[in-house]
């Protein structure tokens, strides 16, 4: 019976874990959707991005001999956000200013032709193999039996959680009580109307990209961290699942994206638990037809207000 | 000018950060363990170069900008290069007969690989025509049409593999089943709106094709299906006794079978199979272009586009919203299983890797880049989108990059697609 | 090395043009296609056979060439698509290339030899292992790589004979070429009466494995086996450790690779992989693995020796028939022993590499191995 519990609790963690990673990609999808409504394709590529930079920081300051976490946490967080934002800036500039107003397909062809480029270019530059770097963070908690099955939790784990948690609050209070977040509410609610109240929508939308690309670069950061291991095209699927989170938590809301990872991410490992890793994807596709079957603007949308 | 020295600054500054750490920095391996190490100094130069050369365009732009000639050019389609409406008329029926005759005498005339490219631009046509159904005139976004491009292709698969079904027997029924899983799926669905919708189509292409590579039994999972026939041509024999066969391209037939070249006592050719292919899909192109013209003029295909510009609007007037839809998005999915069959008699084998989300998107791209309903704006992305990485193989592992820049360029400069649809309309002359 | 293919890539790309352009006029090179990823998420292998092959071609025409005229090698990027693979094989067709060396991923190789067979060119892939593509009775399409259903039992026989674990769990990446040793693994297992008690997929890709190493734990699986290659058992690995599970792991050549060092770390140490006889370890190479070093590439990939024997045995065969009628190679293929950096190798009736054999080692941490033996 121990065991039992013990299991669920390992695979629950498990989930929990999965989900806030992609939760912490997620608030970037819902952040520009909830300001511009239109979907970054290309943020997959900067958290991939983002990963790579986390990676030099790091190793750079171990070849340094500079270990102290706390300075390496700083440096790669520092690092990467400010290389990601950039290039947030770049993408908002080339592939979405130029295309706004129009339809709304259109800057979404021009972000996945800027996924593509992204991808190649660190192809490219960087190289077609993956790279891997040691964990930084090691060790965690066990409990359970001595001789059983005992279920753990790693402290990279815990900093993930607590990561998405910041993150999420923060950008929830940036966004309730900041001067640029009260703007970028009025952007959000009417662009043209917000402009004439002379908000400079043009930096509002630019600091929303921005915003997202950095919190795509501490999700890289954290994730390479994890992980440890990254490649020109771990962008792709990351991004898809943490769209495909977003979407289901209700795209546009904050509290959305978070429970979004995380029911995705708890769907999965409880198939992967009890069924079969095969069908995982299958599964939590499947949940997310289903929920919009009942709730056809994700878990805590807003309805959409028919406007006559 | 200190305006411009500050945004000049500050582009310098982006490009830096955008080129340096990933272009300039590299991380490798040594032994087993990572490291960072610099670039050649080349592309230190490089950096360099290009981040003077934006700090420089940005300083001077007004300048330059007024050397290029007073303002810039406004983003423009390449309707405004094409002649007028009236001439237009006019050029219309000699032209699309020429366009007709070329692509009639294109396999003969072009080398095979040129045709066998042509056949390949000839399946994202139907493709890319069938989606614009569902996203160019119905407006539903669709990020899930590969699922229905698999179901056509297995279809003729597999019934060509267990029960050796003809690839005319196979090619209405891969339709038809594509068409009722465009059904059978539409029907929840269609009360979903926008981005919603595109997520959930997104979601039941995935979920398609990892079934397909899960379900082994049936399909042969990552395997595949392979050893799938090519197309027969129906003929009439009359030689040992009156009967219709199949001609075959190959050197020798399979049973029940005549290679065409003894039925017409002919040396073989082994092109030819590759030119019969391709008219085959400039046939079955030509087939669902007609379709699709005339389902364009008829009361359903009116309802599409109305619905597309104003849902409330249908309904207030009678229309019937999710019949309309489910009926565009059963007729989108039902040509996407015509190319699915023909993808894999060209193809002769098939796995689950042809039908990735990726695959979709190229679709989706065709269709927004060739103007979002317009037939020919379709045709002409299609050839765009498939040969502009063919040309690009000169740049080798540069190709990739080149078509995404493409895709973005080309977004810009032509934001309604290349030919956007043109209803009769009439201008009022203002005096 | 990557920027060195990039700082080619125009001279090279002059080159390719060149060579269309006066296709007719000089009769006298031998042109062989290099076919496969050099785009794509697994261009890494395509670079593997392209160092591989190319160095082959530059040593060949080094040493006077063959029977004087000189050999060219064209690249043509298929980036593993099956669609591009087709379109790739008519295009070889088209320039009239009579050679091909590849392809590399088995769902692309499958589509492109129906091509190369109908057109009597000669195929040789230097890494597609899935045993169906020689099983069709095909004449000109050939292979320097063991098959899958010759690893699988290898391992099979190792880990029943040798290991005798009391719960196995064999684990795959349902792709071709992981399912396809997967199962021939199990299948050995299970005739030989041990007790598999998961079989089961992961997704190509995936990066968290958590979920499946808790259920191995808790279903007390003491060894496991899997088919795939580096980036996804790498990543197993480096999480079972961090999660306290102590099982053996074994995997394939496609997971006998440098880079599951850098991204198990220490938890690599002491997984046994089944490889083909490490090429680039042995002596007689000496001088050609140094001229990779020189040209700071790295001969250890799994099919760079294999794609450089590719092209030898072409070169040979065309030297020893004066002809590049490939009707007569394959027969002298068929029936002729040749001498490459992979030892004396020849070709059964299918067109399968005779006496192919994996050997199982224990991987280090530090990116070595040792035989079990």
């Amino acid at each position: 019976m121990l065991e039992v519990t013990l299991y669920f609790v390992q695979q629950l963690i498990n989930g929990i874990t999965i989900g806030s990673t992609y939760a912490l990609i997620a608030i970037g999808y819902t952040m520009v959707y909830g300001i511009i409504g239109m979907i970054n394709f290309a943020h997959g590529e900067v958290y991939m991005i983002g990963t790579y930079i986390a990676f030099m920081a790091i190793t750079g300051l171990s070849m340094l001999g500079i270990e102290f976490l706390p300075i390496v946490f700083a440096v790669a967080l520092i690092s990467s956000m400010l290389v990601s934002s950039t290039f947030g800036l770049a993408i908002e500039r080339v592939a979405y200013r130029p295309l706004r107003g129009g339809n709304r397909l259109i800057p979404l062809i021009s972000a996945i032709g800027m996924s593509f480029f992204l991808q190649n270019y660190v192809r490219i530059s960087q190289g077609a193999r993956d790279i891997a770097m040691p964990s930084v963070v090691t060790g965690g908690w066990n409990f359970g039996p001595e001789h059983g099955f005992q279920a753990s939790i790693s402290y990279m784990q815990i900093i993930i959680f607590i990561a998405t948690f910041i993150s999420m609050t923060a950008l929830t209070l940036f966004i309730s009580r900041s001067r640029l977040g009260r703007a970028c509410r009025a952007t959000a609610q009417d662009l043209k109307m917000a402009g004439l109240l002379g908000i400079n929508t043009n930096n509002v939308i630019a600091a929303t990209f921005v915003i997202g690309a950095a919190l795509a670069a501490v999700a890289g950061t954290l994730l390479g961290m994890y992980y440890g291991v990254a490649n020109a095209y771990i962008g792709f699927l990351a991004g898809l699942k943490a769209f495909t989170a977003a979407v289901l938590g209700g795209i546009g809301s904050l509290p959305g994206a978070m429970l979004g990872g995380l029911i995705l991410g708890i769907s999965e490992s409880m198939t992967a638990a009890y069924f079969s890793t095969e069908y995982k994807d299958v599964v939590s596709f499947g949940l997310l037809v289903l929920i919009l079957l009942f709730k056809p603007t994700g878990i805590l949308g807003k309805p959409e207000v028919e406007k006559i | 000018m200190r305006n411009n020295l500050s945004s000049a600054l500050f582009a310098a500054g982006v490009t830096f950060i955008l080129s340096f750490p990933l272009m300039g920095l590299q991380l490798t391996t040594e032994g087993v363990n990572l490291i960072v190490a610099t670039s050649p100094a080349a592309t230190f130069g490089y950096i360099a170069a290009g981040v003077l050369a934006v700090f420089f365009v940005q300083l001077f732009k007004e300048q330059i900008l007024a050397q290029l000639g007073k303002a810039k050019p406004r983003p423009g389609t390449i309707s405004n290069f094409l002649p007028t409406d009236a001439t237009r008329a006019k050029l219309i029926k000699p032209g699309v007969l020429l366009i007709i005759l070329g692509a009639l005498m294109w396999p003969f005339i072009m080398e095979r690989g040129a045709t066998d490219l042509a056949t390949l631009v000839l399946i994202y046509v139907m493709l890319g025509l069938g989606l614009n159904i569902v996203v160019g005139l119905a407006g539903l976004l669709d990020l899930g049409y590969v699922a229905f491009y698999a179901v056509g292709a297995y279809t003729y698969a597999l019934l060509a593999q267990d029960f050796g079904w003809s690839f005319w027997a196979c090619l209405p029924l891969g339709g038809l089943l594509a068409a009722l899983f465009g059904f059978l799926l539409g029907f929840p669905v269609l009360r979903l709106r926008g981005d919603y919708l595109a997520i959930v189509t997104l979601g039941f292409g995935e979920i398609i094709r990892i079934l397909l590579n899960n379900l082994t039994d049936l399909t042969g999972g990552p395997n595949g299906i392979g050893g799938i026939p090519k197309p027969t041509l129906p003929a009439i024999q009359t030689d040992p006794e009156f009967s219709v066969v199949g001609l075959e391209f190959t050197r020798r037939a399979s049973e029940g079978n005549v290679p065409f070249h003894e039925f017409f006592g002919m040396s073989y050719d082994p092109a030819s199979k590759v030119v019969f292919l391709y008219l085959l899909a400039l046939l079955l192109v030509f087939l669902t272009l007609f379709v699709i013209r005339r389902l364009i003029r008829m009361p359903v295909g009116r309802a599409w586009e109305a619905l597309r510009e104003d849902e409330i609007a249908c309904r207030s007037l009678g229309l019937n919203r999710t019949a309309i839809k489910l009926s565009a998005f059963t007729m989108g999915a039902a040509f996407a299983g015509f190319a699915g069959c023909f993808f894999a008699a060209r193809q002769g084998f098939i796995n689950p890797e042809s039908f990735v989300f990726k695959e979709s998107v190229i679709i989706l791209a065709i269709v927004v880049l060739g103007g979002m309903g317009s037939q020919i704006g379709v045709i002409l992305a299609a050839i765009l989108i498939t040969i502009l990485p063919e040309l690009a193989r000169e740049f080798q592992e540069y190709r990739e990059l080149m078509f995404g820049l493409m895709m973005v360029v080309m977004m810009i400069w032509s934001p309604q697609g290349l030919l956007p649809m043109k209803r009769p309309h009439i201008e009022l002359k203002q005096e | 090395m990557k920027k060195k293919v990039a700082q080619k890539v125009l001279g090279l790309s002059a080159s390719v043009l060149l060579a269309g352009s006066f296709s007719l006029a000089n009769a006298e090179t031998i042109k062989i296609a290099i076919a496969g990823p050099q785009t794509g998420d697994v261009a890494q292998y395509g670079d593997m056979q392209v160092i591989g092959a190319e160095m082959a071609v530059e040593q060949i025409n080094a040493a006077g060439g063959v029977n004087g005229d000189k050999i060219e090698a064209i690249r043509y990027d298929d980036a593993c698509e099956p669609k591009q693979a087709v379109a790739v094989a008519n295009k070889i067709v088209n320039d009239g290339i009579k050679f091909v060396v590849g392809h590399l991923c088995s769902g692309s190789t499958q589509p492109a030899s129906d091509v190369y067979e109908d057109e009597g060119i000669l195929a040789i892939s230097p890494a597609s292992t899935n045993p169906e593509i020689t099983q069709r009775g095909y004449k000109m399409i050939f292979r320097t790589i063991g098959l899958d259903s010759h690893q699988g039992p290898t391992a099979g026989r190792y880990i029943a004979d040798k290991i005798k674990p009391s719960k196995v769990a064999v684990i795959h990446d349902k792709q071709q070429y992981g399912e396809g040793i997967a199962t021939a693994v199990k299948k050995t297992l299970e005739e030989k009466g041990v007790n598999v008690a998961l079989f089961e997929g992961v997704n190509k890709g995936d990066k968290d494995f958590s979920p499946l190493i808790a259920k191995l734990q808790k279903e007390k699986v003491d060894f496991v086996y899997y088919g795939g290659y580096h980036p996804e058992l790498g990543q197993m690995l480096r999480q079972a450790a961090e999660k306290g599970f102590k099982a053996k792991f074994m995997g394939p050549e496609g997971v006998g690779n440098k880079d599951i060092s850098q991204i198990a770390g220490d938890a690599s140490e002491g997984l046994l992989v089944t490889l083909p006889p490490a090429f680039d370890q042995r002596p007689e190479n000496k001088d050609l693995v140094q001229a990779f070093k020189d040209k700071s590439e790295d001969p250890s990939g799994a099919f760079v020796m294999t794609s450089y024997a590719a092209v030898k045995v072409i070169a040979d065969a065309v030297a020893a028939t004066k002809s590049q009628d490939t009707d007569a190679i394959q027969e002298y293929l068929r029936s002729h022993t040749f001498k490459t950096p992979m030892g004396e190798i020849s070709f059964d009736d299918k067109g399968d590499l005779k006496g192919f054999d994996f050997e199982v080692y224990t991987w280090h941490a530090d990116g070595s191995k040792s035989s079990v033996n």
